[in-house]
């Protein structure tokens, strides 16, 4: 009869490990879905060594509501036949340039559509740093997999809070 | 800080619609199907009001635009229960649709039954999906809707203001409706701003508001000289 007992409280145990596992797999792998990119770009040699900025390649930062993500468009303008360095991430580039195929980059910052967010409110009116929501993305070595800062209405509200602009609905709502 | 407010000529409107069409395509605004609609389910946010007089073969037809008021005194914000329906300080009554719960206590106390119900998940015909308008999010079963004086342009004329350091401009911000209006019936525009067209038309001898007695001191302000 002990024995019993004994091991139904060691399949207990078990079992509960076993769903706590699962738990924090999903709360891990749900919060921070990694993504990875077709091609691992090296942000901080782009702005170090190449000299660019960030509105270099994601245009339209400070013009327009939506950022742009490059494509080969923008990467021929320095990428051309000749290699630059010997990584294999650019030789898949000057694949994609010369097959002339879109690179097929995720997307890993998204707002919900009936908000409306504008880069250039942010950007050019409220002279808000990117850094401010996309972190330190010259000291990046390869893409980021995650959303640094989620961009959801407690975030938004809180900052907006803290920088004493409005937080009426109908100012992002829509 | 501005008020929004919008002036109808009925003097001017031959009631051809066409901001009714405007207006639903600017709005993504659900297609009811004919059986739903003969239920009272019709989904407009601008709606051709038509007053009969007298009998036939005389009869004289009146037909009067009617988006949402929004009122200064609004009755709908004061019985929603979850502040989905609210007023802004420039006087727009807004509806947050994923703050409503679908209680329709709003609609119930609006007295110029401005808002409608999503009683389905909108569907629409595949050549539709391409049609929407991307600046205005689709609604979902279960929430109530209305019109809100096309405040999505809005956000982005503010923008191009503050971008570069003006005010905004009278007749820079519109709604569909008014810009579609063949017959020029519908102003729109800033009633603080005595430059403004709406301030002057508001003052006009020939103007007055739906149910004034009620105190609700709605923001459209209809122009006639018929009773």
């Amino acid at each position: 009869m002990r024995k019993m007992v004994k091991q139904n409280s060691k399949l207990f145990i078990v079992a509960s490990a076993a769903i706590v596992l699962v738990v924090i797999v999903w709360v891990v792998l749900g919060s921070h879905r990694n993504i990875t990119q077709p091609i691992s770009y090296n942000h901080k040699i782009h702005i170090e060594e190449a000299e660019l900025t960030c509105v270099d390649c994601h245009l339209y930062v400070e013009t327009m509501p939506t950022a742009t993500i490059p494509n080969i468009e923008i990467c021929q303008d320095c990428h051309s036949d000749e290699p630059m360095s010997d990584s294999p991430e650019e030789v898949k580039l000057l694949k994609y340039i010369e097959e002339g195929e879109k690179i097929p980059w995720q997307r890993i910052y998204a707002v919900p559509n009936h908000v409306y967010f504008s880069h250039r409110r942010h950007v050019t009116i409220g002279e808000i740093a990117c850094s401010n929501c996309h972190g330190n993305v010259e000291e990046l070595t390869e893409p980021p997999s995650y959303p640094l800062w989620l961009p959801t209405m407690e975030n938004c509200i809180s900052c907006h809070k803290e920088h004493k602009v409005t937080y009426d609905c109908l100012a992002c709502h829509r | 800080m501005p008020k929004w407010a919008m002036v109808i000529d009925l003097d001017k409107c031959t009631g051809c619609g066409d901001c009714m069409a405007a207006c639903k395509l600017e709005n993504n605004v659900a297609i009811v199907s004919p059986e739903q609609t003969e239920e009272g389910r019709v989904m407009f946010w601008m709606d051709m009001m038509s007053v009969y007089d007298g009998e036939y073969p005389h009869v004289k037809v009146k037909r009067i635009p009617k988006p949402c008021f929004h009122c200064d005194n609004p009755p709908c914000i004061k019985v929603c229960p979850v502040h989905a329906t609210y007023i802004n300080p420039e006087g727009l009554v807004g509806q947050i649709y994923h703050r409503c719960i679908g209680c329709r206590y709003c609609m119930a106390a609006c007295p110029y039954t401005a808002k409608v119900f999503n009683w389905y998940e909108p569907e629409w015909a595949e050549e539709f999906k391409t049609c929407l308008n991307p600046d205005v999010s689709l609604r979902m079963k279960g929430v109530v809707e209305k019109c809100s004086f096309c405040a999505h342009r809005l956000q982005v004329v503010k923008e191009d203001a503050d971008a570069e350091d003006r005010e905004i401009m009278d007749g820079e911000y519109m709604p569909a409706c008014s810009e579609s209006c063949p017959a020029d019936a519908i102003y729109f525009g800033d009633l603080e701003n005595r430059e403004s067209k709406v301030f002057k038309l508001s003052r006009s001898p020939r103007a007055f508001k739906e149910l004034e007695g009620l105190g609700t001191e709605p923001k459209v302000i209809y122009l006639s000289k018929r009773e």
